[in-house]
């Protein structure tokens, strides 16, 4: 196993451009695409009603972390939209809205959902000042303060589950997207670490080395760890370069996100090999990949946080994915402050995936490439 | 020594092998001849454990390997047809990691290195990157890395493919060499003919997984004993003079490569005059005849209608 893991240490220093490339562009993704969150999302705001009548509605859309609403002339609104200074304007009506947008992205169907949320929101406050001031003993404003305070207070209880929960989430832009584009980068790194097995085995060196007295589990071990050294040290260098290079504030949480990226690690070695097993040849391989790591990437929360997703289909589906468990992992220790304690659940869903993958990913490879 | 006995491998719908039998004694140089895709390689696969046959056995010194490989696979050295060397390793550092990967380590390491290097003519060469060599270098490094832990038996699939002359005859005169220094039996594969004549003791032709025969060359060449083989060229081709001879009952087998024609006829009856009254009769020109001792090639189109190459 030494001997296979200082073969592919001697050969990655003759070749270490692909991944020195692959850590620079992932650094400059993150960057872009962190500074890009970062800046407020403008959407401007206008009403043919008057605006005492929605300027409780105003208020509460407000609150969001992600959006910047402004008031304007309808003119204006519908100027700005179409000359694409803004994604999308929106008009506010009685117990409705509308969208004005010239054309339809990410950003567009998540301001929609934003607005619609607080509708609904308002909605049944005024249904619940409405009943309430029925009693007559009750004032409009007595309701109000009430409602205001139960807001303002969160139960305390409510606080361990916000990560999932519907309440207050924080949504971390910068950090998101670093976190979201190193553990899909990294998929690449260690995917094509594993893939030379599959080129080992069709250049007939992996016949050589079965016919020599090295056991077939070192192989694959000294295959994997190699692999898995890559992919580790390639989001470390990552992280270690945007903490002391960049300035970027883990909250002094680097040792923490260090430990908790080796479950992440262990599970993508092993989907790996999965995905090597079930490919047939290299090309096969390079065709199936990005297909994989790219929606990986979208489904478990990598590319655009997971908290704004309100689809049910694809929350279901991001239970099945390892980056969904990765960046749960860092977000939460990071920006939530949870212990390691309250991160064992993820951390034994990765170390359950990373085992059953690589059973059956070995599995498939030897039934498949020897017989 | 070893015995292969009925080995049959059946890919899927394809047998590509089917009972094909061999084996060899202790010091032999065997040769396996066949044109591509008659099975050589898988044929050496199955002897080499490197795949299960569907059926049939490889027994080495009486014992099976199917179920015990270890004890064959110790004293086996495989030169595989492909090169399987790590292109961007120089020549020496394949021979360390292959080394190291047969528990050579330290001073035994290095000496063999040094020996191997020196047997395969590439010791001025052993820092370059493989990536760099010639088909022929990477062609001699293959055999080297085989050769490592020093085998007492080695099986090489067409070591010679696609590589220039002088190359070719310094693997052969290695091969030989081997044979009668250190005295390695060898399984060798080709679809040369010239050079299972010139290595082997005796040889085995297959063609679409069956070995159609065996024996030495003069075992195998007496096949063709009671045949004459005779090459023409024309001056123009003419489509006439083929039927004639194809219709001729006296002539065995006629084929036609690159406007030679080539055909086969039994020694006693006078061919010559019948091939020039053909001739005659269909306006053809012949510009040469020629009658040929029998080669492996000739046997190889007797036994099956087809050149071994095209
Ligand atoms: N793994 C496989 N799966 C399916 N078919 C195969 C496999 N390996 C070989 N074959 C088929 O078996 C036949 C024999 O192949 P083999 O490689 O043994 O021939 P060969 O005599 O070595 O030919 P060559 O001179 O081209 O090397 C071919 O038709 C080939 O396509
Ligand atoms: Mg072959």
């Amino acid at each position: 196993m030494m001997g296979v893991l200082s073969a592919k240490f001697r050969l990655f220093i003759r070749k270490p451009w692909m991944f020195l490339i692959t850590s620079v562009i992932c650094i400059v993704f993150a960057l872009l695409i962190g500074e890009a969150n970062k800046k407020e999302i403008r959407v401007p705001v206008y009403s043919d009603l008057s605006k005492k009548e929605v300027t409780d509605l105003f208020h509460s859309l407000q609150q969001s972390d992600l959006f910047t609403f402004e008031w304007m002339d309808e003119d204006d609104v519908h100027k700005l939209v179409s000359e694409g200074k803004v994604v999308a304007g929106v008009k506010l009506e009685k117990d409705d809205f509308r969208l004005i947008v010239s054309s339809k992205t990410a950003n567009v169907y998540l301001i929609g959902q934003y607005v619609q949320k607080v509708y609904t929101k308002e909605m049944q406050t005024k249904k619940i000042i409405e009943s309430a001031t029925k009693n007559p003993n009750i004032s409009v404003e007595n309701v109000k303060d009430a409602l205001h305070d139960a807001k303002t207070h969160p139960i305390f209880t409510l606080e361990k589950k916000r990560f999932r929960g519907e309440e207050t989430v924080i949504i971390d832009g910068q950090l998101q997207s670093i976190f979201g584009f190193s553990l899909f980068f990294v998929i690449y790194t260690i995917a094509y670490n594993v893939l030379y097995i599959l080129i080992e085995k069709r250049e007939g060196i992996w016949n050589r080395m079965i016919l020599s007295p090295i056991k077939k589990w070192e192989i694959y071990a000294g295959n994997l760890i190699y692999s898995f050294i890559m992919g580790y040290i390639q989001v470390a260098l990552i992280l270690v370069v945007f903490r002391f290079a960049i300035g970027i504030d883990f909250h002094g949480k680097l040792l923490t996100i260090f430990l908790l990226l080796i479950p992440y690690v262990f599970a993508i070695v092993a989907l790996s090999i999965f995905i090597t097993g079930i490919a047939k040849n290299v090309q096969q391989f390079n065709a199936i990949l990005p297909l994989i790591a790219v929606s990986m990437a979208m489904i478990g929360g990598a590319y655009w946080p997971l908290e704004i997703v309100s689809s049910n289909v694809l929350l279901t589906l991001s239970k099945f994915v390892p980056v969904t468990y990765g960046m749960e992992l860092l977000k939460r220790a990071v920006i939530y402050g949870d212990s390691f304690t309250d991160l064992l659940y993820p951390i034994s869903i990765l170390c359950f995936m990373g085992v059953v993958l690589a059973g059956l990913g070995i599995n498939i490879m030897e039934r498949r490439h020897v017989a | 020594m070893l015995e292969a006995v009925e080995l049959t491998k059946q890919f899927k719908q394809h047998k590509a092998v089917n009972k094909a039998s061999l084996f060899l004694e202790r010091g032999e140089i065997v040769g396996l001849l066949g044109p591509n895709g008659a099975g050589k390689s898988t044929t050496i696969a199955m002897i080499s454990t490197l795949i299960p046959p569907t059926s049939g056995d490889v027994r080495f010194n009486n014992e099976s390997v199917i179920k015990h490989p270890h004890k064959l696979r110790n004293v086996l050295g495989v030169v595989p047809q492909e090169i399987a060397l790590y292109s961007d390793l120089s020549a020496k550092e394949n021979l360390q990691f292959f080394g190291k990967i047969y528990r050579l380590s330290g001073m035994e390491l290095k000496t063999r290195i040094e020996e191997v290097l020196e047997i395969v003519g590439l010791t001025d060469r052993q820092n370059d990157l493989v990536k760099h060599f010639s088909g022929g270098m990477k062609r001699r490094l293959n055999i080297g890395v085989a050769l490592l832990h020093e085998p007492k038996f080695i099986i090489m699939d067409e070591p010679t493919v696609g590589i220039d002359p002088q190359s070719r005859n310094y693997i052969l005169e290695t091969v030989k060499r081997l044979n009668e220094e250190k005295k390695m039996t060898v399984l060798y594969t080709s679809h040369y003919m010239e050079e299972v004549e010139f290595l082997c003791d005796r040889i085995y032709i297959m063609d679409q997984g069956h070995i159609i025969v065996s024996g030495t060359k003069e075992e195998i060449k007496n096949i063709l004993s009671s045949e004459d083989t005779i090459q023409i060229k024309v001056e123009r081709a003419n489509e006439s003079f083929i039927q004639a001879l194809h219709q001729n009952p006296i002539i065995s087998r006629v084929t036609v490569q690159d406007g030679l024609i080539t055909i086969l006829a039994p020694k006693e009856v006078n061919l010559l005059s019948t091939l020039f009254k053909l001739a005659d009769e269909t306006k053809t020109v012949l510009t040469s005849v020629e009658i040929k001792t029998p080669t492996l090639e000739d046997v190889f189109l007797h036994l099956t209608g087809r050149a071994l190459r095209d």
